[in-house]
């Protein structure tokens, strides 16, 4: 199956185009899973009342508890999803074709697609600039575009909030929902990813995508080089040969504790190098989810 | 330090590029907007320190590196305390001159000879790969060298064989065959390494400096100076003179040596220990007071045990140089002698007596003869191998048996001496003892009695002085033997027989012999044409007639022998005239000691490399002559150094600053900058490839 690689999906323009084409790489993949149709989740047990289909009892737990008891379904089109996008500063590096920034909002584009084609809701947050912008959940169709707009003119500015950004996902969602975060998780704050992964907690369903940039994980520099903040003004002259062993192990140690706490934390986390095919990616994670399920 | 390239110093700049790219190059480093800065923060706090720390070891490592290897290049040299000379750049055609002379075997816990032996192994290591070297042991008999060549191997095996000699060393000369050998290399470098103690003896500074042939100039070579003696003064004393002479005053077979000590050195020596040693045996003791360069004399005597050719030496306390504090003497001492005396013409008179004046002789005081006094008709009948010497004096012709005897006598080794008078026929003494005469008697002759003045008597004429017979008489003590006046003597033929040899030791003023010496069989023969008595001549009352008796009967008798005064010196030969002949000569160490046949019957002994004394034998190891010693050279015992302002004068200011100086010797440096450089390589390497 060829999938859509960076460069290809580069050529294209706007988000709206991308995440559709991602989108149906993804459908296109889907429609060889041998789950597919699968649109019901499992909810809660119910005691068994006269009237209740008798197929959704669940006989496992009547040998377990010698009671009867059937499954109750909640369908995806309750689904209430939460695409947070970090528009911060550092989002816009790139070193090849796509900046974080843009596979961060193909992927939430091509996710809304999926959302909103399954009638599910999906919101949208942006944390760009040290302020956030929301746009709430809904299943419209014509909700989409309006997705697909806002993802459309974000731009890289201001730094890193991810503690705050997970205060605010804490207030704004009351009810139990999806939510799929796009970020570098470049934050300073020592416990900033702690507080989003917080929201598990809470019985929200969290997932991460953490976009790097193939540089930054493989340091390719050898010159001295004057490197520069994207988010304030820190900068600093050195011979990047000459780091370049210490700056992958700090690099090394902050992906692994990262996947640590995701999986401590009951968090699918899924790292995006910016220069793999976007549609695998989601592939790969729909289909980890879907795993889970079973 | 110095360099056999100075100009590749120049690259050592090079050392400076580090620096240069640290100051110059400041490229301006990318600038580049990056995300994850924060770890690159992070990671440069981590490893600042460490790279620093790496940056500086290899700014440093590079410096070293680019210092090290024109350095090398350079050939740098180090001088140390060992030498001093003149430098040439670039590559030399080296000859090394060791001396060897006697005052190298000075010691002073270490022999100036080993030192020698190092410095030149040390200035055949510091020499270049590619300057050839020849090698000059300058001592006594020193041969042109060969010509400077690249076996190393060769040139240190003969360092390593060489000896110090017992002889003078001729520096000039040496340096004069080193100059020669260096104008066979094509090299234009030319070095003359002179290894020695720079003693007086051994450099002529009135002699031109060597100078060596490039092209059609005459140029100097690099002189090259080690002193072994590391400018100290050398203090010795030494045997200056040694004379051994029997004391027959002084007893029966006593020996007198008087000696001259000389003090070369500045300090006074109050006591110095003498000894006198006789057959290897020390016999008498005493002291001598040397003051600084001052020469003192003294006198030891001693009974020696046996009589004859007695080996001895004279030994001063040792000192830095003990070799010539002891200096080995031969000596004859008189043997008793046995003399059978055959008074011919008896008379009551005593002074008319014919044995009269010659006995007198024969008893004198001193005189080792013991004479026996018989007629003639008794004498036949005396057992004749109980004496040493026979003297027939005008003794009419013995009957045929004695004749036989005495024939047998004279053959079996003893002496015979034959004086005429008016009992003596010459026709009956031709026909008996014809065979023991040194020539057929003829007749007697008369020359004039004294007082006389229609004859004139006659003298002596030409007499071989060089004989032992004669040797005593010297200067003002010939005239005592040229005085005596002859009225009669017996002429002898002329001619010789065939096989028989006679020589004329001394003859009239009109050629007539007067001493004739014959050798038959082993025994010796000597005709005095004369009386003994007053009969004839006057020669009797002669002062001359006592030591030419006493010698007459000791020469026939054999213990008085030609070599007795015979002393040889280190470096020369020595003429010996053996009457028997002689199979080799044993030097002191038992080594043979080479001797050339002259065409006068002498042999040219020599040259001798010993002191000490040497030992004649014939094919059976039986000595045939006395032994004989040979002494040093007193000259070469003198160890006073050549000043150091001296030696600049002589090989020029500029060339040598002087042995006493601050010498110094060269040692190669860049081997090691190299090793260096590699290391430096290899450590730089290493860091950059350390994280």
């Amino acid at each position: 199956m060829p999938l859509l690689d960076a460069r290809t999906i580069a050529k294209l323009a706007g988000v709206k185009v991308r995440a559709r084409v991602v989108m149906e790489g993804v459908l296109s993949g889907l429609h060889k899973s041998p789950h597919q149709g699968q649109s019901v989740e499992f909810a809660e047990h119910k005691e068994y009342a006269p009237g209740d289909e008798l197929r959704h009892l669940d006989w496992k737990a009547y040998a377990k508890f010698d009671r009867f008891y059937v499954k109750r379904f909640e369908h995806e089109t309750d689904l209430r999803a939460v695409l947070v996008v970090d528009a911060s500063g550092s989002m816009g590096y790139r070193s090849g074709a796509l900046s974080k920034l843009e596979v961060a909002t193909t992927l939430a584009g091509a996710l809304s697609y999926l959302l909103v084609r399954q009638q599910d809701a999906a919101g949208l947050s942006v944390l760009a600039g040290g302020g956030w912008s929301d746009i709430p959940p809904r299943s419209a169709a014509g909700h989409l575009m309006a997705l697909l707009d806002a993802l459309e003119r974000l731009e890289p500015r201001g730094p890193t909030h991810l503690h705050a950004a997970a205060d605010h996902l804490a207030e704004r969602l009351p009810r139990r929902a999806m939510v799929v975060v796009f970020s570098d998780l470049f934050d300073d704050a020592p416990d900033a990813l702690r507080r989003l992964l917080q929201l598990r907690a809470r019985k929200h369903d969290v997932a991460i995508f953490q976009v790097l940039d193939p540089a930054e994980l493989e340091f390719p520099f050898d010159d001295p080089t004057l490197f520069l903040s994207m988010e304030d003004d820190r900068r600093l002259e050195v011979n990047a040969r000459e780091i370049r062993d210490s700056y992958l192990e700090e690099v090394g140690a902050f992906l692994a504790q990262t996947k640590a706490l995701c999986a401590e934390a009951d968090v699918d986390y899924q790292l995006v190098r910016t220069d793999e095919p976007l549609d695998a990616v989601l592939l790969s994670f729909l289909s980890k989810r879907q795993g889970r399920r079973r | 330090m110095s360099f056999v390239h100075p100009w590749l110093l120049l690259g050592t700049l090079g050392a400076l590029l580090p620096l240069a790219v640290h100051l110059f190059d400041r490229r301006r480093p990318k600038p580049r907007p990056f995300a994850a800065i924060a770890f690159v923060l992070r990671s440069h706090r981590r490893t600042a320190s460490r790279l620093r720390l790496k940056r500086l070891l290899l700014y440093t490592l590079r410096t070293l590196l680019l210092l090290a290897v024109p350095l090398a290049l350079a050939r740098p040299q180090l001088l140390r305390p060992g030498a001093t000379g003149t430098r040439t750049s670039g590559a030399a055609a080296t000859v090394l001159v060791v001396d060897r002379s006697l005052g190298m075997r000075f010691k002073d816990k270490e022999s100036l000879f080993e030192r020698a032996r190092d410095e030149a192994r040390e200035a055949l290591a510091a020499l270049l790969p590619e300057e050839p070297v020849t090698l000059i042991a300058c001592g006594p008999g020193v041969e042109a060298p060969a010509a400077p060549g690249f076996d190393r191997a060769r040139v240190r095996d003969a360092i390593d064989r060489l000896q110090p000699s017992y002889g003078g060393a001729d520096l000039n000369g040496c340096l004069t065959l080193g100059a020669r050998a260096l104008e066979d290399s094509p090299l234009p470098g030319k070095r003359l390494v002179v290894i020695s103690a720079f003693t007086a003896a051994s450099l002529r500074l009135e002699s031109p400096p060597p100078q060596v042939k490039v092209g059609d100039k005459m140029v100097q070579p690099e002189m090259v100076l080690r002193d072994v003696a590391r400018g100290q003064a050398l203090p010795n004393h030494f045997l200056l003179e040694v004379k051994a002479e029997p004391a027959p005053q002084l007893g029966p077979r006593m020996v007198q040596v008087t000696f001259t000590a000389r003090n070369v050195s500045s300090n006074s020596s109050e006591e110095v220990p003498a000894a006198l040693e006789l057959s290897g045996r020390p016999v008498a003791k005493g002291f001598l007071a040397l003051a600084p360069g001052g020469t003192a004399q003294k006198s030891l005597s001693a009974r020696a045990e046996t009589g004859g050719a007695l080996t001895g030496a004279v030994v001063l306390e040792p000192d830095g140089l003990a070799e010539d504090d002891r200096r080995d003497f031969v000596v004859q001492v008189p043997q008793e002698l046995r003399v059978l005396v055959v008074d011919g013409a008896p008379s009551a008179v005593r002074y008319r007596d014919e044995a009269f004046f010659y006995e007198a002789a024969l008893t004198a005081p001193g005189s080792p003869a013991r004479p026996t006094l018989r007629d003639a008709e008794a004498a036949w009948r005396e057992k004749l191998t109980d004496y040493d010497v026979v003297a027939l004096l005008n003794v009419p012709p013995p009957p045929p048996d004695a004749a036989a005897r005495l024939k047998s006598f004279v053959e079996g080794g003893g002496g015979l001496l034959i004086s005429m008078g008016d009992q003596v026929e010459p026709d009956s003494w031709n026909q008996r003892l014809g065979a023991l005469l040194p020539r057929p008697l003829r007749l007697v002759k008369s020359a004039g009695a004294t007082g006389e003045t229609a004859l004139r008597p006659a003298r002596l004429g030409e007499v071989a002085w060089e004989h032992p017979l004669f040797l005593p008489f010297a200067d003002k003590a010939r005239e005592g033997l040229l005085a005596a006046r002859f009225s009669k003597y017996m002429l002898v033929e002329a001619g010789q027989r065939s096989g028989e040899t006679a020589d004329v030791l001394a003859a009239f003023d009109d050629g007539a012999p007067a001493f004739l010496l014959a050798r038959r069989g082993k025994g010796r023969v000597l005709l005095f044409t004369s009386t003994v008595d007053r009969d004839w001549s006057d020669f009797a009352i002669r002062t001359s007639f006592l030591p030419l008796v006493q010698r007459s009967a000791a020469y026939l008798a054999g213990s008085l022998d030609e070599r007795e005064r015979a002393e040889g010196h280190i470096g020369q030969t020595l003429v010996l005239r053996p009457e028997v002949p002689v199979a080799e000569v044993r030097s002191p160490s038992g080594g043979k000691v080479p001797f050339h046949p002259e065409a006068d019957g002498s042999i040219r002994v020599g040259p001798f490399s010993e002191p000490g004394v040497y030992r004649p034998v014939d094919a059976a190891g039986a000595p045939t002559l006395s032994p004989f010693a040979v002494v040093l050279d007193a000259a070469q015992s003198d160890l006073t150094r050549v000043k150091p302002e001296a030696l600049a004068a002589y090989f020029g200011e500029e060339a040598v600053k002087g042995p006493g100086g601050a010498a110094e010797t060269r040692v190669p440096l860049w081997t090691w900058l190299l090793a260096a450089a590699a290391l430096f390589f290899f450590f730089e390497g290493t860091l950059l490839r350390t994280p």
